[in-house]
């Protein structure tokens, strides 16, 4: 009703805002586009170049081919590189879930004075570990302990730099963990152990089929740190070996890089639509609500 | 099957509060027994001692003639059911009732067996391959009931075990556990804050207050003969009327009336002796007309009970209230003047510290 009288006396105020309402609209859509573009133009490149006979670094539909991929499965190196990644990330993983969910469930359940200062004083550190600045005593302390060139020396320090935050996290999950679920298991006779992987373990599978992704992805990617440690290609991982690949002119063989990364991508994305499928973030509670 | 014995057992927290102080019991072996007392009062933390989840201070606990003081939880042979049953939501009930035997190693299909078994008794059939979240609040209780029997305890401890059920289930869960205890024969502890059902399940009741015992007997004797003005007003679905009064010749005076001397209290009271005088709700009785030695006042509330309605009397002077449970034909309107009549071998007295003077 209103603005039927609106648009019979006033007619002005009415257009303007409608033009008001649709610049903004445009506006709006025209910074979305922007935004959207600056995220999905790198990995249009991804899906792109890897099939184009002369991948550049423009995104561009491809002159088809699956040629690319030949040479790289050519490549010695190249295959090997992922199998070693994989050494590295599982590896990592397995450390980080071991170590961390003993570390926070410890942490959750023991009171010691000054407990949160430590973890978050962890949490800060954690960076300097894998970081650039701490490289040359990383280094040092390696070759110390003759653990250059050795996967087990990369997984030690990669491990390192990621437990903290894993720690942190995890903590949380087993704070959730009501008291009484342990109490009970404790009388009737379960040992800490035993509740950690009866009880605990359990209820907290969330949070560690989390934190296993993470430290998958977060070695997966790394590339200073096997870069130092490992002398030897042979051992050189993914991230390290596509620093590898020029044309003989000196030139980045973009043919090779690109169909790598895409390679190198899959494992990681895939594993994430894998967790997320099977442990999604449910909870199940035992108490009334 | 055990009885528990406690010896000067304390629970004193860091920043010196105990939450058991001095604890002297003797649970005799089959006996339902409750701690009852309002929350803070030190039930629970007596319990998790006996349990083992918490450390005593100093004292000794021991079950039938096992010293277990310093034993780990583990090797009490208690079996505990929690307010919040904490059944493990990741297994089914057939393995959340089997957990105890699969600590102790028993092989599989003999597990599934026993938490059969245990179930039917329990009356869980059909619910063993779910999980706890699909159960109902009575169902769940059952569940943690069954894995506590699982376990064949020496004694059952009970942890406010039916709190978390609404009021209509409750009752049902009362009489089961009831039942279910008398069938197993079980030494049962059980802690509640809810003297109703300290009085309708246990054989005996000890009443706690800031972690001390106040009164340890029978439902009767904790109802009708309370040790003092703490257990005569928590124990009783309307607690009892407490007066402060004087004795004066052979008679007690509240106010400027005179009400006869209890029973009990007959010859060991003294003339000009300040008192509380005390009289349960419900052995009182109104009439309308003066009765020598009643008390004498106005109707200023009326509360329906169903069968019977709470009134709650003001004495003249002082305002001093009395409330009578009165049944539904007798209601009087409000503001009607009235005389409380009684027995008095239903009234008590209590002295100066409050405790009840007699036997």
């Amino acid at each position: 009703m209103t603005a039927v009288q609106g648009s019979t006396s006033t007619a002005g105020p009415e257009s303007r805002q409608m033009l008001r309402h649709f610049l903004g609209l445009m506006g709006k859509s025209v910074f979305t586009a922007l935004v959207l573009a600056f995220f999905v133009i790198p990995v249009l490149w991804l899906v792109f170049a890897p099939f184009d006979a002369h991948p550049g670094l423009n995104v561009k539909l491809p002159e088809f081919t699956f040629n690319n991929f030949k040479v790289l499965l050519d490549n010695p190196t190249a295959i090997a590189s992922l199998g070693n990644s994989l050494i590295l990330a599982l590896g990592s993983m397995v450390v980080v879930l071991v170590l961390g969910s003993l570390a926070s469930y410890s942490l959750s359940r023991v009171k010691i004075p000054g407990r949160d200062l430590l973890l978050y004083t962890l949490l800060l550190l954690s960076s300097i570990i894998t970081g650039t600045a701490a490289m040359v005593p990383t280094f040092l302390l390696m070759v110390k302990l003759g653990l250059i060139d050795s996967q087990f020396g990369v997984i030690l320090v990669l491990s390192g730099g990621i437990l903290p935050t894993v720690i942190f996290i995890l903590k949380d999950f087993m704070d959730s963990t009501p008291k009484s679920y342990e109490e009970s298991a404790r009388l009737y006779g379960a040992k800490p152990l035993r509740i950690l992987w009866d009880v605990v373990i359990p209820l907290a599978r969330p949070g560690l089929a989390t934190i296993a992704v993470w430290a998958v992805v977060q070695v997966w990617g790394n590339f200073l740190v096997p870069y130092i440690l490992l002398r030897s290609p042979s051992k050189s991982p993914a991230a390290v070996v596509m620093y590898t690949f020029y044309t003989e002119g000196g030139q980045p063989n973009l043919a090779l890089i690109s169909a790598f990364s895409l390679l190198f991508s899959i494992p990681v994305v895939a594993m994430y639509f894998f967790v997320n499928r099977r442990y999604g973030f449910r909870f199940h509670g035992g108490i009334k609500s | 099957m055990a009885s528990i014995t406690t010896r000067s057992l304390i629970k004193e927290y860091p920043g010196g509060v105990r939450g058991v102080d001095e604890m002297d019991v003797t649970i005799h072996d089959g006996e339902f027994f409750a701690l009852l007392g309002p929350s803070g009062c030190g039930k629970t933390t007596l319990l998790r001692t006996i349990a083992g989840l918490e450390k005593s201070t100093s004292g000794s606990i021991k079950i039938g003639d096992r010293e277990v003081t310093n034993m780990e939880p583990g090797q009490r042979r208690v079996a505990m059911v929690f307010q919040d049953y904490a059944l493990f939501p990741h297994m089914s009930i057939s393995d959340n009732i089997a957990y105890p035997l699969k600590i102790q190693k028993v092989a599989k299909a003999e597990r599934h067996s026993r938490a059969e078994e245990v179930g039917d008794k329990l009356s869980l059939q059909g619910l063993l391959e779910r999980r706890p979240g699909q159960l109902s609040g009575g169902q769940q209780q059952r569940v943690a009931l069954a894995r506590a029997v699982t376990s064949r305890p020496d004694v059952f401890l009970f942890d406010e075990p039916l709190s978390n059920l609404d009021a209509r289930l409750r009752l049902e869960a009362r009489t089961f556990l009831k039942k279910l205890q008398l069938d197993l024969g079980v030494t049962t502890v059980f802690v509640t804050h809810d003297q109703a059902e300290a009085l309708a399940l246990a054989d005996r009741i000890a009443i706690m207050r800031s972690g001390k015992m106040q009164q340890l007997g029978t439902p009767r004797e904790v109802f009708q003969r309370p040790a003092n003005t703490f257990v005569a007003s928590f124990v009783g679905s309307t607690s009892m009327n407490l007066l402060k009064g004087t004795v004066a010749d052979g008679g007690v005076m509240i106010g400027h009336q005179k009400v006869a001397l209890p029973a009990d209290a007959v010859g060991r009271v003294g003339d000009g002796q300040e008192i509380t005088w005390g009289a349960r709700p419900e052995y009182l009785d109104i009439s309308l007309n003066p009765v020598h030695g009643g008390l004498e006042g106005t109707v200023t509330v009326s509360e329906n009970l169903g069968a019977s309605a709470l009134i709650t009397v003001e004495l003249p002077e002082n305002g001093d209230l009395v409330q009578v449970v009165v049944s539904e034909d007798h209601e009087p309107v409000i503001g009607t003047r009235l005389w409380v009549t009684f027995e008095p071998r239903r009234t008590l007295l209590f002295d100066a510290e409050g405790l009840r003077i007699g036997d």
